[in-house]
This record gives structure tokens, sequence and C-alpha cells, in this order.
């Protein structure tokens, strides 16, 4: 594979222009798209940066063509991806959906933005149930909630892997805040630091001869029985819970002793970490729990940083109302600590915000 | 300290430049300078990608200190969501503002062709068109990568050597991207009229290369996005 990046070295930019660099070290191959604020910049990027790495781009009509040439695309055995946002994630669902049906390991990025509705194009973080659940499926995806530049680079490097290597669509979740962003990281190809990438390969178009050279491939997304459909979606309902607990992540700062545990995700939790430390500086036992897949929810981890620190309390903070709130509430139920929340659809949580909630709150 | 002097003559001065090259804050801190100077100073915000991202959040902030602020704010904004991603009259006709006109021109792969939007752009012969150029970028980290960036800007008549990484600049970081830079500038026969430090490096060993420092003070990161 060929090295883009060279000798490792930091670099100052934009989230989106990382999430473009990004996927060139994966080794993408083709980026399908419909400009959309605000992951303009991913497009803009790949499209000045493609054509001297010999990668392909494809301005689709809209959204629903972006989404499902990148389904045509991996099916024919190239690393393709999108991005988008909004009112274009809503469109993308179906295909996405077909990509849960028929497992193919496509890679979106979406950089949330406010709604509802389509011409809302400020930062929010309200497209978590729209890319956890957003089909009209079970949720069979993987949904990487990032929350730096350094993380948007790393995890779409580790999502083509994670696409391929398990055949789940993958989505690498930002917003209008971390696609803007101005800040550091450190770039880097990924064998320089021992990661090994995932070949692509056809699904489709295959040699030999079905039933005697190999086995059928076979891509569905129509079942016409009641039987076949629930045979299908139980077993591969199966394979999702049996991999998630290789796939699922987070992160968990100061839970033994916490009185309080704020979780939150994406931008947010860096307000968290800063307000927590903050916190514990005034003597108040603050803890820090952030789920880095929202798809699958590290559900197990969560019970635990609640049981061993005995917490009475958790703070859920998130820009939107109660998105991420759902999810926690669904993977927890039966647990019994008390749930307090600070929820500011549109707007960006600091560390004053949290500060100032949780000393009201204890 | 550069630019001290002036001739009383209007200044037109456009910042080109890549995300995050630093354009915005050297035009912000330009416009600040000249308005110390007694001058009345406009500052532009000529972003006609992503109005909702760039000076809009700290708009009343400069205006407080005594510039006028062209830029898309709450009001003019209100209701028209992403087709709020026009050119605003009042940046459009800019140039009809008394005193010295500070344009900073968002998203650097259009450079100069932007200002053609503006009214009355080709009869301002006083008009400059400055690159700023920051070798921590990698579409700007190498000498290969500045000239090609560079030519392909259309019309620039100087540049600033902007080499920094955020809020985790070093000296080092500043000396090792300049160099680049400067060899860049002399291959393009394009004179840098300064080099840009931020304030808090100010007492630091920076190699200015034999060039005029201008000490920066950071405006944009009380932009929240």
């Amino acid at each position: 594979m060929e090295r883009v990046i060279g000798e490792s070295k930091k670099s100052f930019m934009t989230g989106n222009e990382a999430a473009a660099w990004a996927c060139l070290a994966a080794g993408a191959d083709i980026m399908f798209g419909y400009p959309i604020t605000p992951q303009n910049e991913i497009m803009h990027y790949w499209t000045r940066m493609a054509p001297k790495y010999g990668k392909g781009f494809l301005q689709t009509e809209d959204e629903l063509s972006a989404g499902f040439t990148v389904c045509g695309g991996v099916q024919s055995g190239k690393k393709a991806f999108t991005a988008t946002a909004g009112p274009g994630n809503v469109l993308m669902q179906e295909p996405f959906g077909m990509a849960e049906a028929m497992r193919l390991p496509l890679l979106a990025i979406i950089q949330q933005r406010g709604g509802p509705s389509s011409g809302t194009v400020v930062y929010s973080q309200q497209e978590v149930s729209l890319t956890t659940y957003g089909g009209n499926g079970e949720g069979h995806r993987i949904v990487y909630s990032t929350s730096t530049h350094q993380e948007i680079f790393d995890y779409i490097i580790k999502g083509f892997n994670t696409a391929w290597k398990f055949r789940f669509p993958v989505f690498i979740l930002g917003d209008g805040y971390q696609a803007k962003m101005r800040e550091p990281l450190e770039m880097y190809d990924p064998e320089s630091r021992g990661i090994k990438m995932e070949e692509a390969y056809p699904l489709i178009g295959l040699g030999g001869k079905i039933g005697q050279d190999r086995g059928p491939s076979h891509l569905c997304n129509i079942y016409s029985l009641e039987e076949e459909l629930y045979e299908v979606i139980t077993k591969v309902q199966a394979e999702y819970d049996a991999l998630a607990p290789q796939i699922t992540e987070y992160d968990e700062k100061f839970c033994e002793d916490a009185d309080i545990i704020l979780v939150t995700h994406g931008v947010v939790s860096r307000a968290a970490d800063d307000a927590v430390k903050a916190l514990r500086a005034q003597g108040i036992k603050a803890g820090y729990f952030r789920p880095i897949t929202l798809r699958p929810f590290p559900q197990q981890e969560l019970r635990a940083a609640i049981a061993k620190s005995g917490a009475k309390k958790l703070l859920i903070a998130e820009s939107a109302i109660g998105q991420l709130e759902r999810l926690v509430k669904q993977e927890i139920y039966g647990e019994t600590v008390k749930i307090e929340t600070l929820f500011m659809p549109g707007v960006g949580i600091i560390e004053s915000d949290l500060i100032d909630k949780v000393k009201s709150v204890l | 300290m550069i630019f001290t002097f002036e001739e009383n003559s209007r200044i037109v001065e456009a910042y080109i430049g890549e995300y995050a090259s630093g354009k915005s804050e050297m035009a912000i801190n330009r416009a600040l300078e000249l308005s110390n100077q007694g001058r009345r100073v406009t500052l532009v915000d000529l972003d006609t990608v992503e109005p909702f991202y760039t000076l809009r959040p700290i708009k009343n902030q400069l205006e407080k200190l005594n510039l006028n602020v062209i830029s898309s704010s709450r009001e003019d904004s209100f209701g028209l969501g992403e087709t709020g991603a026009m050119l605003i009259p009042r940046a459009r006709w800019a140039l009809r503002n008394e005193g010295d006109i500070i344009l900073d021109i968002g998203y650097g792969v259009f450079g100069a062709q932007t200002l053609n939007l503006v009214e009355d752009i080709d009869q301002t012969p006083e008009l400059k068109v400055i690159a700023v150029l920051n070798a921590s970028r990698p579409m700007t980290n190498s000498l290969d990568r500045i000239l090609e960036y560079v030519e392909g800007l259309g019309r620039v008549d100087a540049i600033v050597a902007n080499t920094h990484m955020g809020d985790e600049t070093t000296p080092e970081i500043i000396s090792a991207g300049n160099e680049i830079i400067v060899e860049a500038a002399r291959i393009l026969q394009l004179p840098i009229i300064y080099v840009a430090i931020v304030e808090e490096l100010k007492d630091s060993n920076v190699n200015n290369f034999g060039l005029p420092v201008k000490y920066i003070k950071r405006h944009m990161p009380a932009a929240m996005w």
C-alpha cells in the first residue's frame, strides 16, 4: 500500500481535513458524496488529493444515490466511503439499511448538525438516534463517536478495518464543531504504527462455479417469507452480539469512588474531562464515563462503573434532548442510580455548564 | 514592529490562505493595529462557503474594539439556514466604506478569485493580496507543496510566514516551518512582509531569518466551534 503521510509529523488543521487525510492513509479507493454543511471540506480535500494518489470521486445527484453508490463500490471490492450530515444522513438511511441487510463494509463520516429538517447548518448532537438506529432494521451497525481530530484520524483508519473485518457498516460520528475546529494531530501511515489494513475484496462477480468451486455469494435485502426474515435477522443479531465485546470501546476516569458520574459522548466529553478534574480539585468526587462506540454500547462497562463507584447519580449531558440519555437508559435498565440530565440542543456544552449542574444536583 | 508608519492613503489588504493558516488572525491583528493608530478600519469576512463558522461568533467582541466588522450575524442569518451561504451585500460593497479595508478571504482553494465578488476591486490600485502560510499544514508542509499551492492561488503580492500549531506552538516549530517558507518565497520571488509569532513567545528564541517580526494576539480561539 502506498505511503501517503511518509514520516509521521504533527499537523494543524480542521477535523474535516483530518477525515480526508485519514481516508487516504487508510487506503480508501473512492468517495461518493453530495455536498452538505458541515462536512463539505471532507469532499473538498479528498477531491484535491485524490487525483494525486490515483483515487476516485463521484458527486452523485443526491444523498440517496451517494449512499447506494457506496453500497455498489464496496460490493465491487473497493474501499468506498461517504460523508454527510443532517438531512443527508436521513436520506442515506435507506442505503445504510441495505448495507446492514447485505452486510456491506461501507464507512460513512457523519458531521452532525441541528435539526429537525433541512436547513439548519449549525452544530448539534442530534443525529445520535438516527446514526445508531436510523434504518428500518435493528441497528446492525458500528458507530464511533469521536471527540478530537486525533480520534477522527485514528478511528477512520480503525473504522475501515472494522468494516472489512466484521462486515458491518461503520459510522464515524463527529459534529459541526469537530468538523470546523482547528487543532494539532499526528498523522501517520497505518503500517508505521504496526496497524495492518484489512484487504478489500469483491463481494460479487466472483470466479469459479457455484456449488463446485465456491459457495454462493448471497447478498440479499429482499425476503418474501416471514420465517426466512426471522431466521436471517436472528442469525445476524447473534453474530452482532457475539462480536460486540471485541468492538465496544469506552473511556473511564475517576469512577472508583465517584459520587456522581458524568456520561457524555463526542465533543462534549472534552468539557466533561475538564469539569471532572476541576470538580475533583474542589473536593467533589466526580467520575467520567464516555462511550466511544455508541453501537455497540459499552453496557457492561457502564454498569460496572456504577457498581464499583457506588455512585448515587449519573449526569447525562449532551447537545440534544435525550438522544444519548435514551441509549443509556435502554442499556442500563434495572440500575437504580438516579439520572440527572443537562440537555442543550444546538448549543455547545462547556466545563462551567457541567460544574454548575453537578453542584446543583449534589 | 512594522507597519507603524503608514502614509495617509487608504490601505486595502486581502488575506488569503488555507484553513488554519491563520488568515483570520492576521486580518484581525492587522485591523486592530491600524485601528489603534487612530485609523478608521473595516474588517470584512468574505467566507462564501461556510459563513456560520467564521468570524460570526466574535463579531460583537471585535466591534467593541472599534472595528467596523462586516460578517454574517445572527440577525442576518436568522431563518436562512444553508441558503445563508451567500455574499452579504455589505461585503460586496465593502470597498465603498471610508477608511482602510481588511478582507479576510475564507476557504483557501480559490485564493484571490473570491475577490472578484467585491465591487470596485479592479479599480483599487492600493490592493495588496497577502498569502498567509503555515508550514504545519499538510498542504503546505514542504517546499514543493508550498510552491504548488501558492502558484495555484492566482495573484499574490506578499507572504506572511505564520507557521504555528495552535496551543502547541513552540519556537522550534515556528523556526523549522518558516525556514521552508523563506526558501519558497525566494524561489517565488515574493516578499515576506513579516514573520508572525504569538505574543506568548515574545521572549523566546525564534529564528526570524532577518525578517520583520509581528507579535500576534490570538482572537479566534474565542470563536467557539
